[in-house]
């Protein structure tokens, strides 16, 4: 699985992250902050699971089950997956 | 078929007859899911023997068994294992797995009074040191994924009858009241043919399924049945499933597949989740069979998914909305084959009165899919209260009489008698002879067709699971000091979907937090322990929770209470699906009022 991973700057990984988590949740996104935990919002093991199984599927990226929960916003979403992005394509 | 006395003659004659033939294909998780592992009927035959072997050399053969797997054949081979030496089977969720923790087991262990724990090399030392944590190191446990153990050629053919017990059924019941149900290999055998006539299935039919082993639909729909026709099973894990939704259908345009179901929840998952691009690879009009059941079936739902689906070659005549529960074994209803599912469009106000009407032209109406038609049992819809027969076309609750009726519930025989052996009256001070399952679910006949309204139980029931409002609330309360023990009521509100709502009592001198915090904290803890979407907290002052003289949580009354604006919070947290439907009911009945 061969994705461009360069160029994805937090910020649009935060726009995918709220996408995605607006569609498990059935919010619109504009209604998830980006500080905010997602816990408030209702997320639950499906949704979890989910966004899990979405990143393995857009970015070839395999991550903890509990990721939604060790990063619970957003924000840190974003960061997390920045950061594993970067490590992925640094180790190639 | 009827020439079976028990499910382990029968299982033994199917492995013997059927040998080198696939009987199960587990699909791992790994990304590719590509190397699926296959289980022939020899090869169950082969470690169902050397198991059985096992538990009857150790004194369980006959006894309880509680079995603890993660996803994959072994649960298979353990399970029949269980059939082959005559032991009692008791499935229950892996703890290690689930992120659980084993107290929630540890009320089955001792309620079930196992005699043995079958589990896998990777999981016997900490359940091994959990079984001598509760003290009960006669109970023995036995990884079974080695070859170490047991001989196969030891093994003897118990002397078994219809009235033994097959399993017990723990998907009833509070955490701490775990109730057992009791199938017998008669309500088994029963059951099987049931869904065998409902489905339509035969030794050609191939099964897709990724529900839990413990789950009465993953196991006697997608296990057991495959194992009944002779016929054989591609399966994977829920958590599988939950990632990527396309590999439960890719089961049906890949490897074949043509029945397999599961809640509601799972169709509307694939709607949302999968891509076009995933759509296009897929090839569902094999898929004969498409089972909907263990919570409501929603319109919506069939409506979206048929449509979704129809360039993949779905057929909407393949939905099977079906009805049933632990207590009957498993199915009591279903859709007949090759036609759509029946709905009903009926005024929801009347509906509340207890009667289905039509909807007057543009005013409300709510569209009800039917659970199918009931064949091998008898079913009488019942007002609670009066024990009397409703006519049809009216909501009572289901009461239900069979061969597929459980016994009762393991160890509870007053329960039993009240839940399993409920009479109905006739009017003029006489009842029947009784013998009728209360299923605690209401519904409605018309037209041959069993339609499920709602709920006389305060069971909730979320993604298939059933979960007890009094878990919840002590899980709730689990989760800070501030949160008063007992002061809290949990109930669902229903919008186009079942929302949980939280109420709970805070006492602010304790609280060591802002509310917000401590309400992402209860959310968080529903979410990611109990697997529950907590969308809805309302944290109220002391006092605000109503109880009964006895002190019960009066639910019912605080849902009433919240839809009509008459809590006030100090804090809450509310989805706006739920905000809206407060404000709607607020509105009306303060129109009312003037």
């Amino acid at each position: 699985m061969s994705v461009p991973t360069t160029g994805r700057t937090t910020d649009e990984l935060a726009v995918w992250l709220s996408d995605r988590i607006a569609l498990y949740l059935r919010r619109r996104p504009e209604e998830i902050a980006p500080a905010v935990p997602l816990a408030e919002y209702g997320l639950d093991s499906v949704a979890a699971l989910s966004l899990c199984g979405d990143i393995e599927e857009d970015f070839g990226l395999i991550l903890e089950p509990t990721v939604a929960w060790d990063y619970p916003t957003i924000d840190a979403l974003a960061a997390h997956l920045a950061e594993s992005l970067a490590g992925e394509a640094a180790a190639r | 078929m009827t020439s079976f006395r028990t499910f382990t003659e029968l299982v033994l004659e199917r492995t013997a007859e059927l040998g080198s033939e696939d009987a199960f294909l587990f699909l791992p998780d790994d990304a590719g899911g590509a190397v699926p592992e296959h289980l022939t009927y020899a090869g169950l035959d082969q470690d169902a023997r050397r198991i059985a072997s096992w538990l009857q050399a150790n004194g369980a053969g006959g006894g309880q068994v509680l079995l603890l797997y993660p996803s994959g054949t072994g649960f298979i081979k353990a399970f029949t294992g269980c059939l082959y030496a005559g032991s009692v089977a008791v499935p229950a969720p892996l703890p290690t797995e689930q992120g659980q923790h084993f107290s929630r087991v540890t009320g089955i262990l001792k309620d079930a009074e196992v005699r043995a724990v079958l589990t896998d090399a990777a999981n016997e030392p900490e359940i091994t040191a959990w079984l001598a944590a509760e003290g009960l190191t006669e109970v023995r446990c036995l990884a079974t994924d080695g070859t170490a153990y047991g001989d196969p050629a030891a093994y003897t053919v118990p002397d078994l009858g219809p009235e033994h017990l097959a399993f017990l059924q723990y998907t009833s019941g509070s955490t701490s009241e775990p109730k057992g149900v009791m199938v017998s290999h008669r309500n088994l055998l029963a059951n099987e043919a049931a869904i065998q006539h409902a489905a339509g299935t035969s030794a050609r039919s191939r099964f897709g399924g990724w529900l839990p082993f413990y789950h009465d639909m993953g196991l006697i729909g997608h296990i057991l049945h495959p194992l009944y026709v002779g016929a054989s099973a591609v399966l994977l894990s829920p958590v599988s499933f939950l990632r990527r939704p396309q590999r439960w259908l890719k089961v049906f345009s890949d490897h074949g597949a043509n029945i397999g179901g599961g809640p509601n929840f799972a169709y509307d998952l694939c709607v949302r989740r999968i891509t076009d691009e995933q759509l296009a690879e897929l090839d569902l009009s094999g898929w004969e069979c498409a089972g909907n059941g263990a919570e409501p079936v929603r319109a919506e739902t069939l409506k979206a998914f048929a449509a979704r689906f129809a360039p993949a070659g779905f057929r909407p005549e393949a939905f099977f909305p079906c009805y049933g529960m632990a207590e009957t074994t498993l199915l009591v209803s279903g859709t007949p084959k090759d036609r759509r599912p029946a709905q009903r469009t009926v005024d929801p106000a009347a509906l509340e009165q207890g009667v289905f009407a039509d909807p007057h032209d543009g005013g409300p109406a709510r569209t009800l899919v039917s659970s199918g038609v009931v064949r091998d049992f008898t079913v009488k819809i019942v007002d609670p209260d009066t024990r009397q027969e409703r006519p049809e076309g009216a909501v009572g609750e289901i009461w239900a009489k069979g061969d597929s009726v459980a016994a009762g519930y393991w160890n509870r025989p007053l329960t039993t008698t009240e839940i399993f052996d409920a009479k109905i009256a006739d009017g003029r001070g006489g009842e029947d002879a009784g013998g009728w399952l209360r299923t605690g679910d209401l519904g409605v006949l018309e037209n041959g067709e069993l339609y499920v309204t709602g709920r006389l139980k305060e069971l909730i029931i979320f993604s298939g699971r059933n979960l007890y409002p009094q878990d919840i609330e002590r899980a709730v309360q689990g989760t800070d000091k501030a949160l008063g023990i007992g002061a809290g009521a949990v109930f669902t509100v229903e919008t186009d979907r079942e929302h949980l709502v939280v109420v709970q009592e805070v006492r602010l001198s304790a609280v060591g937090t802002d509310l917000r915090s401590l309400a992402t904290g209860i959310q968080r803890y529903l979410g990611q322990e109990l697997q529950i979407p907590a969308g809805n907290v309302v944290l109220v002052r002391p006092g605000t929770i109503r109880k009964t003289t006895s002190g019960k949580i009066q639910r019912t009354l605080m849902r009433e209470l919240f839809l009509k604006g008459a809590l006030t919070p100090l804090f809450e947290v509310l989805e706006p699906p739920v905000r809206q439907t407060v404000a709607d009911a607020t509105a009306t009945s303060l129109a009312a009022a003037v």
